[in-house]
């Protein structure tokens, strides 16, 4: 953790480091902003500022947030005593931050807070704002919240909302209260299959164990399938590699970002810049968002994903017409010692609906639970009520 | 991905790969495109993209107000600057 103040940090908020303050190096995990220092704050960072919480210092992040737990940031991954990955985020909760803000792109956040014993909320798309984030899939990443418990992620999630004008995806509201009660008595909780049926054996016990302290807590919960889940892993994809290839192509060496050392000419200026800053997981998402934004592909992958997407907005209304939030894993194991590409796309499947679909998520406890837009309070209630489980 | 596209697409993206990090990279798209096959197979006949999500809170351009906010001045906007040479962004020579 780089440093912003030199009190005692306990108490404090730190910012993960897709997340500005001015004149702190923001990096993003990447080589290519090692040397960027940001002329001014994010939004998120003068909200808290002005609401008395001090920022103490910036976290370590995987690099620009795509990965599976951390474990591409240039500046090297974060690994428990066991010699797994874990999230700093997670960790440094636990030692006793009161909170660490982060953008939540492809899961990462939500896997670290679920698998690290802490928690993250991801509220709905637009509540919070994205003003000094450095962006990737603009459509769809959101600032969340770790905290150690649900109540102090509810107090800063809390402060941090509301709308902000320099945003132009930030919803009109001003101020959105959220609360915390340990009450789940009479929701209905669903657990897609095709999500537990992908997990392994300890992952699919611990949803049973939390299913079953939701129902000793009054909530019905029922297994229900749904078979387009299925498409809105690739439909993901596709939307986050397009838009993060775009956001990408600002970092060419020239106004800011690394500059190679030696080149006789622009276009080897660009390449060897781009080629000795970008790790391999974002060289393959420029690679592959370029490929389904071509002309002969775009019609069969990001228009059709942009498709699936309202597709799944329909029934999601269905769904939640009928159930007040989805219980869901949030991987298919309960720890990776190191995570492949194919991981983290693999890994992506439990992630990409909340996603893609910009619907608000509380992780905690090894699992995520799942609601409608603005349903933050139903998700902070029911991870209250599951959070006495061991 | 034949090796041409990657070839095309590498040239357009200003990135080089090694052999063996464009073969890594091929087998990783490779497993993107066979997962595209489940969004292929999703029937959206019909279907609008939805490309902004706050169209589903029936919000649409969501602006603010036409008024004048602070600007940064050329200074502070060259502190980035890997090069810059009296106000100017410096690159190599574009022209002969």
């Amino acid at each position: 953790m780089k440093y912003i103040t030199e009190k005692d940090i306990k108490g404090t908020v730190a910012l993960e480091d897709t997340i500005l303050y001015k004149g702190i190096p923001c990096t993003a995990g990447s080589k290519m902003l090692e040397k960027f220092i940001p002329l001014h704050n994010a939004e998120v960072a003068d909200r808290l500022e002005k609401a008395g919480i001090s920022i103490s210092g910036k976290v370590n992040v995987g690099e620009f947030g795509f990965d599976l737990l951390g474990e591409t940031s240039y500046f090297g991954a974060e690994k428990d005593e066991n010699g797994n990955l874990v999230s700093a985020s997670s960790c440094l909760v636990k030692e006793g931050l009161k909170g660490v803000l982060a953008v939540e792109l492809n899961g990462a956040s939500i896997r670290g807070a679920a698998l690290g014993g802490t928690v993250f909320v991801k509220p709905t798309y637009g509540t919070v704002s994205r003003y000094g984030v450095i962006p990737c899939a603009c459509s769809s990443e959101q600032v969340g919240v770790h905290a150690c418990n649900v109540e102090n992620a509810s107090e800063i999630l809390s402060v941090i909302a509301g709308h902000d004008a320099k945003d132009g995806t930030s919803l009109p509201c001003e101020k959105y209260e959220y609360f915390v009660k340990d009450d789940v008595s009479g929701k209905k909780v669903c657990i897609p299959k095709e999500y537990f049926e992908k997990a392994d054996d300890s992952t699919k016990a611990n949803v049973e164990k939390i299913a079953d302290a939701l129902k000793s807590k009054g909530a019905q919960v029922e297994f229900v399938s749904f078979a387009e889940f299925e498409a809105s892993q690739s439909a993901w994809f596709v939307m986050m590699c397009a838009e993060s290839c775009n956001n990408l192509s600002r970092y060419e060496g020239v106004k800011f970002g690394h500059r190679t050392e030696s080149y006789n000419d622009i276009e080897e200026l660009y390449t060897k810049s781009r080629t000795e800053a970008f790790g391999l997981l974002a060289k393959s998402v420029i690679l592959y968002g370029s490929d389904v934004l071509s002309k002969n592909r775009y019609f069969t992958t990001y228009d059709k994903a942009l498709k699936v997407r309202r597709l799944l907005r329909t029934k999601l209304d269905a769904l939640f017409a009928e159930y007040d939030l989805i219980l869901a894993p949030v991987s298919s194991k309960t720890g990776y010692k190191e995570a492949s590409m194919k991981t983290v796309y693999e890994e992506s499947y439990f992630t990409s609906l909340a996603s893609m679909m910009g619907l608000p998520v509380v992780a905690t406890k090894g699992v995520q639970l799942i609601g409608n837009s603005f349903e933050e309070n139903k998700l902070l209630c029911a991870a209250k009520a599951i959070g006495e489980v061991e | 991905m034949t090796k041409e596209t990657m070839s095309s697409l590498k040239q357009l993206n200003r990135l080089a790969l090694t052999e063996t990090e464009e073969a890594e990279v091929l087998d990783f798209l490779a497993t993107l495109e066979k997962g595209e096959e489940k969004m292929a197979q999703t029937d959206t006949e019909g279907l609008k993209i939805l490309v902004h999500l706050s169209e589903v809170s029936n919000l649409f351009n969501v602006l603010r107000e036409d008024k004048a906010q602070k600007v940064y001045t050329r200074e502070e906007l060259q502190e980035h600057a890997p090069e810059a040479y009296d106000g100017y962004w410096q690159v190599p020579r574009l022209v002969d």
